[in-house]
């Protein structure tokens, strides 16, 4: 999908624009607008401008390992399952037994991050769980990461609707493994007041595994505290459904 | 994750997404089978606005700002057409948080509408009830006891103390500070134990009751009170001085988002927001309610209608506020605190409407009964969702980082705004 | 409880009005049909002597029969509410002219009655849905969308009322729940 140069306003003279970035795309027509011509749901096609500028002085670089693009690490990580085991023997030291797996879950347990998805009320309460009076930074859960690639826990605190159903599925298949789920509130264990209506969903153990229900409306911040450090028994002990979840980020087959 | 962990009946996509160049890409598998978003921009735009945001000239390209963003407003997705790092324009969509609560309100009696109403702005939920309180009780033609209308006022006025104080922690932690919020919540931790002592509950108090309120003054939380009020103006002084003084902060706000009063009218703004443009419209004042006539207080009003002007008002609301429980407190009389009603309410025939001014602006409910024990319609009006709407207005030519300044400014809550 | 306003308003719009000017505590409520919705809402919007500039809310209501559109309008000539009650939309097709011509902050709001009621308002540049996802097809606030509450019927499922002294209601499909008032 080569541009030809006479459009003039993509290509190597702008070059800093990024490329294809400039939203200039076309379907029959040259006019500018953004509504391609395929009726509706039809997706334009992406501006791909080739690299006509320069060369890299490694032919190997930027192909991604000796065999190109087409066998990517992650693909190559899944594959040797080494993924798949959670303990903490790598190399030689996986014949010796050790206890560096409970040094493995105790590190888990005590830094615990999670994920700011606060949806509603019950958000401010977990807010208020973060903040001085009560302070869950004292067990290391302080860091709200905003990025679900680096939380460990998703506490999902207000109700959640349909139209957010979506959005928060993709949140938490992005964390990546070992993660948690905690259900805090009436609104996420089961539904709460909002039993009845259409556009909520009752409860999100409909749509993900939830490791620890908080119930309350919302509960107070000694309630969360609470199930917090039930969750972090749970990791100690090696309990609950998460031991059963491949180990490692979650990676659609065939990758 | 594993396959058979996800939803086994996922909604069939409503578009269909063609294949990409490379048909085993991932993302478009995930896609297709999640199917639950909406393509940005949509195809084809439904309408005017639509057509007119989702076209991108030279130079300009779109960027979520998704639902899930550590702005602590709650659920709201914008969508920013951006050129370089200036906004263009604003297009928030809602709905993330919409529980369907007038409808659930149809199917239950009208005490139990009052659990309901709580939730929707949590930070001032006291606000929520008492529209809807007073339309009811307009509807059934009680009387409230004088005791029961100071409770309210002396309740509602520390929360709106609590809901100021919560605004500017977030404010000044939209603009990147991490200290005001931990004071904000430190304030707001006292004043809403201190409700809790005669609520029972930290957050959605569910206690205005249809003819006055559901529990009386108790030693605890006068004691609780009299303990806050020996410190909160110095308290207050303090958080003020935080951040006024702070030149970042200053710099940053001023001239920023800058509204006009008529404009401001034309957009059906109220509450700090437009007082913040030089109109003096408080419903405490100009359509008193309660016993607002009898207290001593300030409407504070600025002119400028930035967003250092909508902060600075909140706080100059905070010091009148206290001067509210103050006199309340003085003025407190004896007698019951609930007029004596039938337990199951069947108001005659009418309709009813209620507002009272809320920290974020005009509360309004508007109740519709049809002699039943359930009301017919019980429609709700969110002063966030006004705001909401002019952020598009406000934005054009500042940066991204000043999106977040403004919304703030604002003072949304969304779960008023989604309802 | 103004009386003058109500004399002034049954002087100024008194063809137009569907109705007497009812009044009760401290609200002021009048009739029109959609048809007159821009002339008198300008009106009240422009005139001295009425200067209704503050749009309150602005609500939509499906009484069973017909549907309305409620305005509620607040002035600093009066102490009163004011309530433009539009009247007589059909349910099949309920159109009403828009008022975003003199407030623009009305455009959520009749997104929001478009939502909830499909309400269409001509005049609105940006009638999409607002708190449904975009293709819903459904009008969530419509007295025949029946929650699963109403549509289920068994006793296990519902708000269990403390006392039920009227007749049960009937099952749905049939019976659309109707007001008395008009």
């Amino acid at each position: 999908m080569a541009l030809t140069p006479e459009r003039g306003s993509a290509g190597g003279a702008t070059g800093g624009s990024s490329g294809g970035a400039t939203g200039l795309r076309d379907g029959a027509s040259g006019s500018g607008a953004l509504v391609p011509s395929g009726g509706p749901g039809a997706v334009a096609e992406p501006l791909v401008v080739p690299n006509t500028l320069w060369r890299a002085a490694d032919p190997a670089a930027y192909r991604g390992g000796p065999g190109g693009l087409e066998h990517a690490h992650l693909a190559e990580v899944e594959r040797s399952g080494i993924a798949h085991r959670d303990d903490a023997r790598w190399g030689a030291l996986e014949v010796i037994p050790t206890k560096a797996d409970l040094v493995l879950d105790l590190l888990r347990a005590n830094s615990l991050w999670p994920l700011l998805s606060g949806l509603a009320c019950c958000a401010i309460e977990m807010m208020s769980s973060a903040t001085s009076k009560n302070d869950i930074d004292r067990w290391g859960m302080f860091p709200f990461r905003a990025s679900p690639r680096q939380a460990d826990v998703l506490i999902v605190a207000g109700t959640l609707t349909t139209k957010m159903a979506g959005p928060l599925l993709r949140l938490w298949e992005q964390m990546p493994e070992p993660k948690w789920c905690v259900a805090m509130g009436d609104c996420t264990c089961s539904g709460g007041r909002y039993k009845r209506s259409y556009s909520t969903i009752q409860g999100i153990d409909r749509i993900m595994p939830v490791d620890v229900y908080v119930p309350g409306c919302p509960p107070r911040p000694e309630g969360l505290i609470y199930g917090m450090m039930k969750l972090q028994q749970l990791i100690l002990e090696r309990r609950g459904r998460w031991t059963e979840r491949r180990v490692g980020p979650s990676v659609p087959a065939g990758i | 994750m594993t396959s058979d962990e996800r939803r086994t009946s996922a909604p069939e996509a409503p578009y269909e997404i063609p294949a990409h160049p490379s048909a085993d890409d991932p993302r478009v598998v995930l896609d297709r089978e999640l199917g639950v978003f909406e393509p940005v921009p949509p195809y084809p735009p439904r309408t005017e606005r639509e057509a007119e945001f989702y076209t991108l000239r030279d130079g300009e390209m779109l960027l979520n700002m998704g639902p899930q963003h550590p702005s602590t407003h709650g659920v709201l997705r914008v969508v920013l057409k951006i050129r370089g790092e200036q906004v263009v324009d604003l297009d928030p969509v809602l709905g993330y948080l919409h529980r369907g609560v007038e409808k659930l309100c149809e199917n239950a009696d009208y005490h139990q509408t009052i659990a309901y109403l709580d939730p929707l702005e949590y930070v001032s939920s006291l606000f929520c009830e008492w529209p809807a309180v007073m339309a009811f009780e307009k509807l059934l033609d009680v009387r409230v006891p004088r005791r029961a209308e100071y409770i309210r006022v002396l309740t509602g006025e520390l929360l709106r103390v609590a809901s100021h104080a919560l605004f500017m922690g977030w404010m000044a932690l939209d603009l990147g500070g991490l200290t005001p919020i931990l004071w904000s919540f430190i304030e707001r931790d006292e004043i809403v134990e201190m409700l809790a002592s005669i609520t029972g509950q930290r957050m959605l108090f569910n206690y205005y009751r249809i003819g006055g309120v559901n529990g009386d003054l108790n030693h605890e939380f006068m004691s609780r009170l009299g303990d806050w009020m020996s410190r909160a103006t110095a308290q207050h002084e303090a958080n003020t001085k935080l951040l006024n003084e702070n030149e970042i902060f200053v710099r940053r706000m001023r001239g920023l988002g800058v509204m006009d009063r008529e404009t401001a009218l034309r957009m059906c703004w109220t509450g700090p927001n437009l007082r913040a443009t030089g109109v003096p419209f408080d419903l405490r004042r100009t359509h008193p309610y309660s016993v607002y006539p009898e207290l001593e207080f300030d409407i504070p009003t600025r002119s400028e209608g930035d967003c250092l002007a909508r902060y600075l008002i909140r706080l100059d609301e905070v010091k009148q506020s206290l001067r509210i429980i103050d006199q309340c407190l003085h003025e407190m009389p004896d007698g019951p605190i609930m007029a004596k009603l039938p337990r199951l309410l069947r108001p005659r025939p009418g309709r009813a409407f209620a507002a009272v001014e809320g920290p974020r602006g005009e509360y309004g409910i508007y109740a519709i009964s049809d002699g039943t024990d359930q009301p017919f319609r019980l429609r709700i009006h969110d002063p966030s969702f006004i705001h909401l709407q002019s952020v598009g207005l406000l934005m054009p030519g500042n940066l991204i980082a000043d999106t977040m300044a403004v919304m703030a400014s604002l003072d949304p809550i969304m779960g008023g705004v989604d309802k | 409880m103004d009386h003058q306003l109500r004399e002034r308003l049954a002087a100024r719009l008194g063809d137009r009005l569907l109705g007497p000017v009812r009044q009760r505590h401290d609200e002021t409520e009048i009739r029109i049909g959609p048809g007159d919705v821009p002339d008198v809402l300008r009106t009240l919007h422009d005139e001295p002597e009425f200067r209704f500039r503050i749009l309150a809310d602005l609500a939509g209501v499906d009484t069973g029969t017909v549907m309305q559109v409620v305005y509620h309008l607040w002035s600093d000539a009066t102490p009163d509410w004011l309530r433009v009650i539009v009247d007589g939309l059909p349910r099949e097709d309920p159109r009403c002219p828009s008022v975003t011509f003199l407030w623009k902050g009305a455009e959520w709001m009749e997104r929001e009655a478009y939502d909830m009621f499909g309400i269409v308002f001509e005049g609105n540049r940006d009638l999409r849905r607002i708190y449904m996802p975009p293709d819903y097809t459904s009008f969530p606030l419509r007295k025949d969308f029946y929650l699963p509450d109403d549509a289920a019927r068994s006793p296990a499922v519902g708000i269990r009322h403390l006392e039920r002294t009227h007749a049960p209601q009937e099952a749905p499909g049939g019976v659309v729940r109707r007001a008395k008032v008009v």
